[in-house]
């Protein structure tokens, strides 16, 4: 009997149809409608005004929407039927659509794109997100210029993104993967992507994909497998990056999708990179910009449910961390509001000890980063506090600062990871 | 007289001397059985012991927060308890084979119910360890959601899932033993009404402005406090 | 007269371009004539071909391959005699095979005794049988079109000091049809063709006859009102006489030659060949289908000429620019192959030799609705030599053998009108119609099979055409369509096999055969009809009922 395969037979009749591309565009959705549709038409101008004469296909895969976004992408290819006819197009374009395998989670969806590149010999690849509401047909061409024609393997973007967007990236992902993997990739957990069909082909045979580590942030691992598998790295700055408004309970599957996915990786790679100083990445058009535009920030909340989540977790938090480290953050839980302090070694420890813990599993990896949810509020208020009337430059210094953190206390992670400390 | 004395006594003698002349083969033969039990229930300790190691018994339990509470109870690791209580077990068995031997009237009975008892102990046990288990993971998941979405009192509802879940599988163990079986389940059955009544009560009249305010965080949280949320974004 | 009367023959034709000078030299002067065209007619009836579409052949000065014509009625010197013509055309006829002659209606030779007498002077009477002005500011802004060598429509004339119009090169003056004299002349002239028995007209350069200001000056309404007399003249006293238009444009703007069937036959459709040849490149049938979706219907009694190559440059005016540096860079890499707006290269170098898209093209060209034409050499895979001058590379001697001027003629090498091909790959010793005629797998071998199975159904010239869209899009595939026969044509534009499902639903229960080998294919059902293609491949299906 074959093996069940992530392939749907329709989806392998359209790939058939396809045939062999030299780029290959996945926009995995779920319910995107409001969204999707100005996507697929800005990838679509994109493409032919940048790569007209390139073969390419544009894949979608669905997690089982309900609404009309799988018929809006499909809406988005050139052909000769007469109602998709387009002359300025020198070829044609296939947009296709297929649901992943029942399930809505975005490793499969991710899992059948990188399937299809490798079926379709695509040796251009770029997943773009179905939200990125500010994309440009630029974009298409920042993103895959430098592996099309500079032969990069992967090419991850950088934003223009508000000084208070990306908090967990900027204090958690983007250090500690830069510490630990030695490259300094800004945006570890990207919404747009591109590599080559040679680091596609790579990934898809890798053995993560019924891992439930990688069921929500296999983007963060394809970044993390590119670094650790010597491909040449590249970033482009694309432009501003949409805000999406997030409650406060996406805050436990944003930590899942990344630092879940970074230290079960790290568990694969241990230890990934002896340097204790990150090499940079050389980056296509200008450097991350911060905007400065006020937004709305209920700092004190985040304090509360800090000093709320050590209180009430403290039997967990006794399972993963330090004596010592512990007794700091009850310390610091324990302090009024506008003297908190929560500095960057603190952090640094707490977070290598939960890296250490995630390891060791003293209790359900899950269950860690749950637990490390409250600690990185408090990190957060932390962030607000100092950048509140911080400059652009000056957000970046701290940030750059939290990273150097990270790198001197490398060999802190090296005794905690099998419990030594 | 005296010569039917020292004749009853002399036929007594020889009465005893030949019982225990009788009884003696068996009584080594027990004291056999019980020394080859215990050297076949220590090689079993061991044996299970590096076997549940292997299968990683231990580690699973640190997840579901078992090692914890034996720790609490000053008992040894899982495998190490299990493996212990093989061996007891297993060597009261040969014990009781022993005894059987000797021949004692009655006895024979009580050792084939005991033996017959044996696999409901067994699946009552595991039942216990397995609850206790689980009991564990979800209060401890129940605890972490709860701080996550900002929920008051989260060691309380961590607890009451504890509880819960203890009791029930206390009720479970006894009906597999067959202890009163009926009493518990009433005894369960009442109580655990009586809780959820009391719960009902108390959340719907005592806890009014808490039932409103969580149904509104869940439900009208996004329309109503608007202003009170922030516009960060984390990824 | 063997030919059998049908007026619409050129439905079914399948025409052999060529030119008297490039075929065959019989008299060892180094240049192809009458005579020896004559004697490979039998050549020509065994390719299966039925029509010959002959190149200009009268006197003329040659600066433009004879398209500059100086006198209507007679046969340039060096290819016979007009006595020499009316043999070749007698034993044409007895073949089967028709005579199309050119008629460039738009322009002479400068060296025409009309043209000379018209610059004479200004007074002379044949003075506006030409376009003349003072200034040269008159219908300004219309497009050159031999924009390599001229820099303006207008020459000066030193003789007669004024300008005269020339849209081609300045050696060829516009006549002017506002003249009624010109038309009637020119009418008398393709009378006394016609009386001579050619059986069709190639008319040359006809949208740009008239001139008015303030327009691009091609395809006015009076241009059309001039062929329209010319053709119910024709059909009056020549009925079964074939009109052909050569004019490079548009299929919208092309629609108007043929009225309402009272005008032109047939005309060629320009735009669809370069598309062919950008479909195979990109492997991609939409420029194929795309064009032919913008091509307008025509009335019952007309054709589209449908053909790969010819004598002139593979015209790039009617694509985009995208499109036209596309091919550019495809098809012609070295700029020696560019001239004009076009690639002059043939049809075996365009396609690097390679023998299965030489194949699949001729199959497209001989299954898409329309009439067919075969540019002479193209049969056998003749190379170019893009060294010679203007679209001389072209144009050289036909290779007949692999001995002395590869069997062109006798003459001194030095004395041919064209170096013949040398060089081991198009070289006439590697390419000629002998060692061809040996091999059944020769391509010569191939096109006479091909054109065989073509002439065996009618539907291919006068059925309807419907295309299937499957979703590769590297598969063109279309039914052809008259009465009850039915083809199916799929073709893989693809350097790599390919799959194919076809919905042929409509098709139920008729049973496929294939045309080369007859061999039957699975009957057709509900279900899409599968068919796994090689790289370039094609198949011709038949539909039987049975």
């Amino acid at each position: 009997m074959a093996e069940e395969s992530i392939l749907t037979d329709d989806f392998l009749r359209e790939l058939m149809n396809v045939g062999e591309v030299d780029i290959l565009i996945g926009v995995p959705t779920l319910n995107d409608a409001a969204t999707v549709g100005q996507v697929v038409q800005c990838i679509r101008t994109g493409l032919l005004k940048y790569f007209p004469r390139q073969r390419a296909a544009i894949v979608n895969v669905d997690g089982g929407s309900r609404d009309s976004t799988q018929d809006l992408v499909r809406a988005a290819s050139i052909s000769d039927l007469a109602a998709g006819t387009n002359p300025n197009a020198l070829r044609t374009l296939h947009s296709i659509s297929t649901s992943s395998a029942g399930s809505t989670e975005n490793g499969a969806a991710l899992h059948t794109i990188v399937a299809a590149a490798d079926l379709v010999r695509a040796t251009t690849c770029a997943i773009v997100s179905p939200n990125s509401t500010s994309i440009e047909p630029e974009w298409i061409d920042r993103l895959l210029r430098p592996v099309s024609r500079d032969n990069f393997d992967l090419v991850t973007p950088i934003y223009r993104r508000h000084k208070f967007d990306g908090l967990l990236v900027r204090n958690l992902v983007y250090p500690m993967t830069r510490a630990v993997y030695c490259k300094r990739v800004r945006e570890p957990h990207p919404s747009e992507i591109a590599f080559s069909g040679k680091l596609a082909s790579h990934f898809l045979e890798q053995d993560i994909w019924s891992q439930p580590a990688t069921e929500n942030g296999a983007e963060t691992y394809l970044v993390i497998a590119a670094i650790t598998g010597g491909f040449r790295l590249a970033q482009s700055f694309l432009g501003p990056k949409p805000r999406v408004d997030h409650s406060s309970g996406d805050l436990v599957l944003a930590m899942r999708q990344t630092v879940g996915v970074l230290f079960w990786a790290l568990g694969k790679n241990f230890p990934a990179c002896p340097a204790n100083v990150a090499e940079e990445v050389p980056v296509m058009g200008q450097q991350a910009d911060v905007s400065l535009e006020p937004i709305r920030v209920n700092r004190k909340r985040l304090h509360q449910m800090f000093v709320h989540g050590v209180a009430e977790l403290q039997p967990v938090l006794d399972s993963i961390l330090s004596s010592s480290t512990l007794a700091e953050l009850i310390q610091a839980a324990g302090t009024p509001e506008d003297k908190f302090r929560y500095s960057d070694e603190l952090w640094v420890r707490t977070v290598y000890e939960f890296a250490g813990a995630y390891h060791r599993e003293v209790i359900s990896p899950d269950h860690v980063i749950q637990a490390l949810a409250p600690l990185y509020r408090g990190k957060t208020y932390m962030f607000l506090v100092e950048n509140r009337d911080a400059s652009g430059e000056e957000v970046e210094k701290n940030v750059e600062n939290l990273c150097l953190a990270f790198e001197r206390l490398k060999p802190y992670l090296l005794e905690v990871w099998d419990g030594r400390k | 007289m005296w010569e039917l004395m020292v004749a009853q006594l002399t036929q007594a003698t020889r009465e005893i001397v030949g019982s225990t002349a009788r009884f003696l083969p068996h009584l080594l033969e027990m004291l056999l059985i019980v020394f080859v039990g215990w050297i076949i229930a220590y090689l079993l300790r061991h044996i299970l012991r590096s076997v549940l190691r292997l299968m990683g018994l231990d580690r699973m339990s640190e997840h579901a927060g078992a090692a914890q509470l034996l720790n609490k109870a000053a008992l040894p690791a899982p495998s190490e308890l299990l493996s212990r209580l093989a061996f007891w077990l297993a060597w009261l068995g040969f014990i009781l084979i022993g005894i059987s031997v000797l021949g004692i009237v009655g006895m024979q009975e009580h050792i084939s119910s005991f033996f017959g008892f044996l696999p409901r102990l067994f699946a009552g046990l595991f039942l216990l360890f397995i609850g206790l288990l689980a009991a564990s993971f979800f209060s401890r998941a129940a605890l972490l959601a709860a701080v996550n979405a900002d929920l008051p009192s989260p060691r309380l509802v961590s607890s009451t899932i504890r509880v819960l879940m203890v009791v029930f599988t206390i009720s479970m163990c006894f009906e597999e033993l067959g202890l009163a079986a009926h009493t518990v389940l009433v005894a369960f059955t009442l109580v655990f009404g009586a809780l959820m009544l009391g719960l009902a009560i108390a959340f719907g009249l005592g806890g009014q402005d808490l039932a409103r305010r969580y149904l509104e965080g869940k439900f009208i949280y996004d329309k109503v406090k608007t202003e009170e949320r922030d516009e960060l974004s984390h990824l | 007269m063997a030919l059998q009367h049908d007026l619409l023959w050129y439905k079914d034709a399948i025409i052999y371009q060529v030119h008297v000078r490039t075929f065959y030299d019989s008299n060892g002067d180094g240049i192809g004539e009458f005579r020896g065209l004559a004697q490979k007619l039998d050549y020509l009836q065994e390719l299966g071909v039925n029509a010959i579409w002959l190149m200009p052949f009268f006197p003329s000065p040659l600066r433009d391959d004879g398209y500059d014509i100086a006198d209507y009625r007679s046969v340039h010197s060096s290819y016979g005699t007009l006595e020499d013509f009316k043999v070749f055309l007698d034993a044409a006829h007895e073949r089967d095979i028709r005579v199309i002659v050119e008629m460039v209606l738009n322009h002479t030779s400068d060296q025409h005794p009309w043209f000379q007498e018209s610059r004479s002077s200004r007074d002379n009477p044949r003075r506006d049988w030409y376009v003349w002005s003072e200034t040269d500011t008159r219908y300004r802004g219309v497009r050159i079109i031999f924009t390599d060598t001229e820099l303006s429509n207008w020459a000066w004339d030193p003789v007669s000091k004024e300008y005269y119009w020339h849209r081609f090169f300045n050696h060829q003056p516009d006549l002017n049809y506002d003249n009624p004299v010109v038309r009637e002349e020119m009418w008398q002239i393709m009378k006394f063709w016609a009386e001579m028995g050619v059986d069709g007209f190639r008319l040359d350069a006809v949208p740009y006859l008239v001139e008015r200001e303030g327009t691009s000056c091609e395809n006015l309404p009076e241009t059309h009102a001039v062929l329209k007399e010319l053709r119910a003249r024709l059909d009056k006293e020549y009925p079964g006489k074939m009109l052909l238009a050569e004019a490079n444009q548009w299929p919208a703007d092309l629609r108007p030659y043929f009225a309402n069937g009272d005008e032109f036959h047939m005309a060629f459709h320009f735009p669809l060949m370069p598309r062919m040849f950008m479909g195979l490149k990109l492997e991609d049938r939409k420029p194929i289908t795309e064009i032919l979706q913008q091509t307008p219907a025509i009335p019952e009694n007309c054709q589209w000429c449908l053909f790969l190559r010819n004598h002139d440059e593979l015209t790039l005016e009617m694509v985009t620019d995208m499109e036209r540096d596309y091919m550019y860079d495809e098809y012609a890499k070295d700029k020696n192959m560019r001239i004009n707006v076009g690639i002059r290269r043939r049809l075996a170098p365009l396609l690097d030799n390679d023998r299965r898209r030489i194949e699949l093209m001729n199959g497209m060209l001989l299954s898409l609705p329309g009439t067919p034409i075969i540019y002479y050499g193209d049969e056998i895979g003749m190379g170019d030599n893009v060294k010679l001058g203007d679209r001389n590379g072209v144009r050289t001697p036909m290779q007949w053998d692999g001995g002395w001027n590869g069997g062109f003629s006798s003459a001194d090498p030095e004395s041919l009108y064209s170096p013949i091909m040398l060089n081991p790959v198009y070289g006439y010793q590697a390419v000629n119609v002998q060692s061809q005629k040996r091999f059944d797998h020769s391509l010569l071998s191939w096109m006479k099979r091909i054109i065989k199975v073509r002439k065996s159904m009618p539907v291919f010239g006068r059925g309807t055409m419907e295309f299937l869209y499957p979703a590769n899009h590297r598969v063109l595939a279309y039914i052809r369509e008259l009465g009850k026969e039915r083809i199916l044509a799929v073709n893989n534009l693809s350097s790599s096999a390919q799959v194919v499902e076809l919905d042929l639903k409509k098709y139920k229960g008729e049973i496929l055969i294939e045309m080369f080998g007859k061999n039957i294919f699975p009957r057709v059902t509900d279900r899409p009809y599968l068919l796994t293609m090689g790289p370039y491949q094609f198949y011709w299906f038949r539909l039987r009922k049975i």
